[in-house]
């Protein structure tokens, strides 16, 4: 019985590293082959340079040469001169005000914005679904032998979820007529010049949209004819790992619009296009933005589910539901955890790409123009830690055995708030004159320190630790450890995490003393050492549940309302937080629709006020939960049909059974 | 007598001692490991946690919060020095705060102990809390109104932005400079091989020193009267400033900069910062002006080589050497 305890701990563990593995997969093995596609490219595209201009040469007096080649804005051959590829297009207009249609209740650029922000939003929340559902399902077919109840419950959670993600999908396809409307209504010229390169990309995506709509309705309605069979069901399975496969290359494909208009690649100066479409669909900022929406993607949908059951969870008359509700609310918060603890990597990466695309960009995002709201990032980033970790301490505070962890909770806040306020403390300190004269200077001798990345790093990386820590705590909780080597384990669990805590302030010490180029590659081996604690750490914690026993049963329907608030300020944080980055990410074009290509001609080519943005942000966040509201309860209406047929036990779920 | 009482009393009582007796004691002029107001400040909780246990007075989660939150309170506002600016101190106890919020709610019992003396006090079970509460309440809201209404003469804050966004080029004496790719023609190598010459001792030695002694010379001719003898922002003019001068000591300054970001700030001065988050209000004038190409870019030599900060480049990009003397023209310009 106990063997098979780890196998379910084991099974939650793989699920979720190979759902991980699988999901970043594209972007890791995209850039292999684009690297690889690259040199080939590069080989062929000097082999055939060469043989047109031998033909032009050969012809030479017999006309003007029929192919002209224009010099790639992004892309460099071997020896670092600019890539030439053969002019396949038109290039870029200089737009007029006949090119911008603008109605008078609000200016375009805010109707666009609102449109494509909410398309974003369910988009995401449609994305992000199919991975819980696949990751729950997997989950319970793997315990059906061991704990049928389990096993059934996590089949009917992930058809519930699939049932509001269907509802969602046609919202998200409306939504993205709207955009799509707005785009060709208000900015007819711009959308041209896209429409002009990225013809075969809107095409393919479009027979991709039809793609996923096919194995979404297979895998939604064939659910309970396929479960039958544990064959079929395996069928049924791999039917989600194909839905997201689709769904990753739909979002890739849309992502590589913005990405063009961000940092354009495998055009000419003029916007003409090279003939290459691969050049201009994987330009420098493709692959992270990709890995870094797959992961925001994962917690948002997480946030929105875990809100849906907190809820529920609140408002629950029964036990049973109470039980349930909060079951839910954990499984949603374990998926949405495990996918903020990557996303600030993911969040760097993106941002050194930025750097090494433009200085320029990079300085205006994080020294210039849009550096508050990279503070004002910095605070929601930190709410999110503090919620998760708030529902991480509630939900372990009623978890028998529990006792012996709760005391260390006020020392890992304590680490949070200090490493929270490096965090955030700003570079450029907003002070009077009086003040800055007290102060001696415009850096304090002390806090100033932590304006710079070094300091920010170790901060960041120090945080996702705790929450690690926390959340390992949070397993070991109800376990009576007995094996034979639980001395030996713990003294490796606190070494790990001791060895790390010193490796991450070594580092971001020794930071300091070296020069910036330097200093950036060392962000690598600190967040090296927080995924070795969370994966290491993980790994030896689970090792050590074997023959355990359990202290009491996890007594679900008992959170308690603070950790449940929680859930909420996690999900409203990451909303806005995403809209926030969103807009960010966006606006740094400044006066460009494409940058350095097609200027941004329109009336509407200045940069928001922060406050004009925050309360743009703040629409938006109101108007989709609004609308995430009408949808859960739109499907909520068939739940209620078949609520009689919902089997009655309330099992205790996997990770907390003997 | 009630517990929690003597409790609180003790803390008011430590508070005091400490801040008036023992602070005055250790906050001396030159710090020393031991007497420094961080020892200080450490001393108070382990006063305070000291007490409590050997009186086995055990104070209620809601006092102990409220100690929390004053010690933090109390380390911003007295024992951090120099004092922190307002927004700043706002902004380090919005965090305190939620770091004391989420001590208390950490769990369900924590955090009914926590409410208990609130609600009871709401609900008038604490009669005399009640009619203290609700008398001091006005008197508050009073008081912040006075302040708010109350006129200042203080200069307006302002949002800085920390580093003006470069344009892509700069025209510098007739000519265009990629900012992308120009380079410091006279950067001859990585500084770390001249770690043991010395400007002004080596200048005559090596061609690099000798760049970095005419760099060190017209700094201190133009620049050091805002920047600092120090190239630390403390000139001896610096003080009427607001923005102050660049500290170049800072790493958050020409060490996390490219080269020819600070030859295009040097070269168009506080006049020549972009449209973008206006008013920069900066008084640094356009160096073009009155120095020549050359000289700018031996200054920002000599601006690294002094504050042993490495100019910033990226991963793809390759050491270059004396891009002048192979090409014959300034690295970039064309």
């Amino acid at each position: 019985m106990l063997g098979k305890q780890t196998r379910r701990y084991g099974t939650l563990s793989l699920a979720l590293v190979m759902a991980f593995a699988i999901y970043l997969m594209p972007a890791f093995v995209t850039d292999a082959m684009a690297k690889e596609a690259y040199a080939g490219q590069a080989f062929a595209e000097e082999a055939f340079a060469k043989e047109v201009l031998a033909e032009e040469a050969a012809a030479e007096g017999e006309g003007e040469p029929e192919i002209e080649w224009g010099q790639d804005v992004f892309y460099k051959d071997w020896e670092g001169n600019p890539l030439k590829g053969p002019v396949s297009g038109h290039p870029a207009p200089e737009l007029g005000e006949s090119d911008y249609n603008n109605y008078e209740f609000a200016p375009s650029r805010m109707i666009l914005w609102m449109a494509n922000q909410q398309h974003l939003y369910f988009g995401s929340f449609v994305l992000a679904v199919p991975i819980f559902c696949m990751l729950i399902e997997f989950i319970g077919i793997r315990t059906k032998e061991e704990d049928p109840i389990m096993s059934a419950k996590y089949d009917r959670l992930a058809h519930d979820l699939m049932k509001v993600s269907l509802t969602a999908y046609s919202w998200t396809a409306i939504l993205g007529g709207i955009l799509l409307f707005t785009f060709i209504t208000l900015f007819p010229g711009f959308f041209k010049y896209m429409a002009g390169i990225f013809r075969p990309v809107m095409h393919v995506y479009a027979l991709m949209f039809l793609a996923e709509s096919g194995v979404l309705y297979v895998y939604y309605y064939g659910w309970d004819k396929m479960s039958a069979d544990p064959f079929l069901k395996w069928i049924h399975c791999s039917l989600s790992v194909l839905l997201n496969l689709i769904g990753t290359v739909l979002m890739y494909l849309a992502n590589s619009w913005a990405t063009f208009m961000q940092a354009p690649g495998g055009i000419d100066e003029q916007g003409r296009f090279l003939g290459n479409i691969w050049h201009v669909i994987h330009s420098t900022l493709w692959n992270p933005v990709g890995v870094h929406r797959i992961l925001g993607n994962i917690v948002f949908g997480g946030g929105i589910v875990g809100a849906y059951a907190a809820y529920h969870y609140l408002t629950a008359k029964t036990e049973e539901e109470r039980a349930h509700y909060d079951w839910v609310c954990y499984v949603a918060m374990f998926i949405c955890i495990f996918g903020l603890i990557p996303l600030p990597f993911a969040g760097y990466w993106l941002m050194k790409e930025v750097y090494a695309f433009r200085q320029q960009m990079g300085i205006t995002l994080m020294g210039g123009i849009m550096a508050w709201l990279f503070i004002i990032q910095a605070v929601m980033i930190g709410l999110l830690f503090f919620g998760a970790n708030s529902y991480l301490h509630n939900g372990m505070s009623r978890v028998k055995g529990a006792h012996r962890y709760m005391k260390y909770a006020k020392y890992m806040i304590l680490l949070l708030i200090v490493c929270f306020t490096m965090w955030m403390t700003p570079h450029t300190i907003v002070m009077t004159p009086a003040e800055l004269k007290a102060m001696g200077g415009a850096q304090h001798p002390i806090v100033g320190h932590f304006g710079v990345m070094s300091a920010k790093n170790t901060a960041v990386n120090l945080m996702i630790t705790t929450t690690v820590l926390c959340f390992l705590l949070y397993q070991k909780a109800n376990k009576k450890i007995t094996v034979p080597w639980q001395t030996i384990g713990n003294c490796w669990l606190t070494a790990i995490f001791i060895g790390a805590a010193i490796n991450i302030i070594f580092l971001g010490v020794y930071g300091y003393f070296l020069p910036a180029n330097v200093r950036v590659g060392l962000s690598v081996p600190q967040v090296t050492t927080t995924l070795t604690t969370l994966f290491v750490g993980t790994a030896i914690n689970i090792s050590m549940f074997k023959d355990s026993e359990s202290y009491g049963e996890i007594q679900w329907g008992t959170q308690s309302k603070v950790g449940t608030y929680a859930i909420f300020l996690l999900a409203i944080s990451f909303t806005w937080l995403m809209g926030l980055m969103g807009y960010i990410r966006s606006a740094v074009r400044l006066f460009w629709h494409v940058t350095e290509v097609v200027r941004d001609n329109s009336v509407d080519a200045y940069t928001l006020t922060i406050g004009e943005a925050g309360k743009m942000l703040t629409f938006n966040t109101l108007f989709v939960w609004t609308q995430f509201v009408v949808v859960f309860w739109v499907a909520s209406l068939t739940v209620k049909k078949g609520a009689a047929q919902e089997p009655e036990a309330v099992p205790v779920p996997a990770q907390q059974q003997q | 007598m009630n517990k929690t009482f003597i409790s609180f009393v003790v803390f008011v009582v430590t508070m005091l001692v400490f801040h008036n007796v023992v602070f005055p004691i250790m906050n001396i002029k030159e710090f020393s490991w031991v007497m420094n107001p961080y020892v200080y400040y450490l001393l108070i909780p382990i006063t305070l946690i000291f007490i409590n246990i050997t009186l086995r007075l055990k104070p209620p989660v809601s006092l102990i919060a409220l100690m929390v939150w004053v010690l933090g309170f109390y380390f911003y506002k007295y024992v951090l020095y120099p004092p922190i600016p307002w927004t700043l101190f706002i902004t380090y106890m919005v965090m305190w705060s939620i770091g004391t919020f989420l001590y208390v709610s950490q769990d369900a019992n924590t955090f009914r102990e926590f409410r208990s003396p609130i609600v009871k006090t709401i609900i008038g079970e604490y009669k005399i809390a009640r009619i203290v509460l609700f008398a001091l309440l006005p008197v508050l809201v009073g008081w912040m109104t006075y302040q708010s209404i109350y006129p200042t003469f203080q200069e307006p804050v302002e949002l800085r932005t920390v580093h003006p966004a470069p344009p892509a080029t700069t025209k510098v004496h007739g000519k265009t400079w990629v900012l992308e790719t120009s380079r410091n023609p006279y950067r001859v190598d990585e500084q770390d091989n001249y770690k043991n010459s010395f400007p002004f001792l080596d200048a005559d030695k090596n061609e690099y020193m000798k760049n970095v002694t005419e760099g060190g010379s017209l700094f201190f001719q133009n620049c050091h009267y805002c920047h600092g003898d120090q190239l630390n922002g403390i000139g001896m003019f610096s003080h009427v400033f607001n923005p102050t001068p660049a500290n170049f000591i800072d790493p958050g300054t020409i060490a996390m900069l490219r080269e020819s970001f600070i030859f295009w700030r040097v070269a168009k001065g506080g006049p020549g910062l972009p449209n973008e988050s206006t008013p920069w209000s900066s008084a640094m004038p356009p160096w073009e002006e009155h120095l020549s190409t050359e000289e700018m870019w031996k200054i920002i030599l000599f601006e690294y080589w002094y504050t042993g900060w490495h100019p910033r480049t990226f991963d793809t990009e390759e050491s270059y050497v004396g891009q002048w003397e192979k090409e014959g023209k300034p690295g970039g310009a064309h």
